[in-house]
């Protein structure tokens, strides 16, 4: 059986689904029997989740968007221009 | 991810900047603010500068098109730009620090087996996922990143681009961009936990 600490190492490839099969297969196993990898499984999943989505939510705010929009517009004016 | 679409899309407007259709640039801006406003707010956390950086980088994209060569994707070019003016903005990127996995992981014994409980908190980042205090918990958190891992972390899990496409932009092997996202998720678990952990232990008891 493999212990937590190899477990946790491949916590990456389990999630993104690259591990093989064998070592996915050996690495359920192991989950089946510790709950607290199962724990650090789960924070380590939601973690990564409700970090992206925090940080994702970005959007550019209108007068950023207009700046861009009249720089764009004079830059291109100016190579017109040119 | 870009589709295929995308691809192709981007494809066609680079050849038409290259041969000197200003609409293209104008095409290429409008797809690609947003991305480069995003990332550059990541880096840099504050407005005014992720302006900067944006308009700087469509800057570079109009003035250096030509020396696109289409080795790496479009894309890529305009992350590399992007993170390249951002440092430039904060000037001194972070000394590298070194993320030490064992003080992020739990404790072991000798063969490498978990002795102790560990709370399972998961079920709390639902509930308090749009709350500010999470939200300034996380930006704090992902601030303390080192400089390394933090852009692993924003390119993958922020942006959603394929470990392969990170590897691209960065100029990093696919086990290195693993081996720093791992390392990034681990900081940013930890961190998150004794927070996360706290509002548990309170939940329970009420």
């Amino acid at each position: 059986m493999i212990c937590c600490r190899e477990c946790l190492e491949l916590l990456n490839d389990y999630i993104d689904g690259t591990l093989d099969g064998g070592v996915r297969d050996s690495l359920e196993e192991h989950f089946k029997d510790c709950p607290p990898c199962i724990s650090f499984l789960n924070t380590y999943k939601s973690t990564t989740e409700v970090a992206s989505k925090t940080l994702s939510e970005i959007e550019i705010p209108e007068v950023v968007q207009v700046k861009l929009r009249e720089f764009v517009t004079r830059t291109l004016k100016k190579k017109e221009g040119s | 991810m870009p589709t295929k679409e995308e691809k192709a899309l981007d494809e066609r407007l680079v050849k038409e900047m290259k041969e000197g259709k200003l609409e293209a640039f104008d095409q290429i801006a409008l797809l690609y603010q947003r991305k480069i406003y995003a990332l550059a707010f990541n880096l840099t956390r504050n407005q005014m500068d992720a302006q900067d950086v944006a308009q700087e980088v469509l800057l570079s994209i109009f003035k250096k098109i030509h020396t696109f060569q289409g080795k790496s994707a479009f894309s890529s070019w305009v992350y590399r730009i992007t993170l390249n003016a951002s440092y430039m903005k904060l000037r001194t990127k972070k000394k590298d620090q070194f993320v030490s996995l064992d003080d992020m992981l739990p404790s072991f014994n000798n063969s490498g087996f978990q002795q102790e409980k560990l709370l399972d908190w998961s079920n709390s980042t639902d509930s308090l996922l749009f709350s500010n205090e999470t939200k300034e918990i996380i930006e704090k958190a992902v601030a303390l990143l080192p400089e390394k891992e933090k852009v692993v972390f924003l390119l993958r899990d922020v942006e959603g681009l394929s470990t392969e496409k990170v590897g691209e932009v960065l100029e990093l092997s696919i086990p290195a961009v693993k081996s720093r996202l791992h390392r990034a998720r681990l900081f940013l678990r930890k961190k998150l936990s004794h927070y996360f952990e706290e509002y548990e232990s309170r939940g329970a008891k009420k």
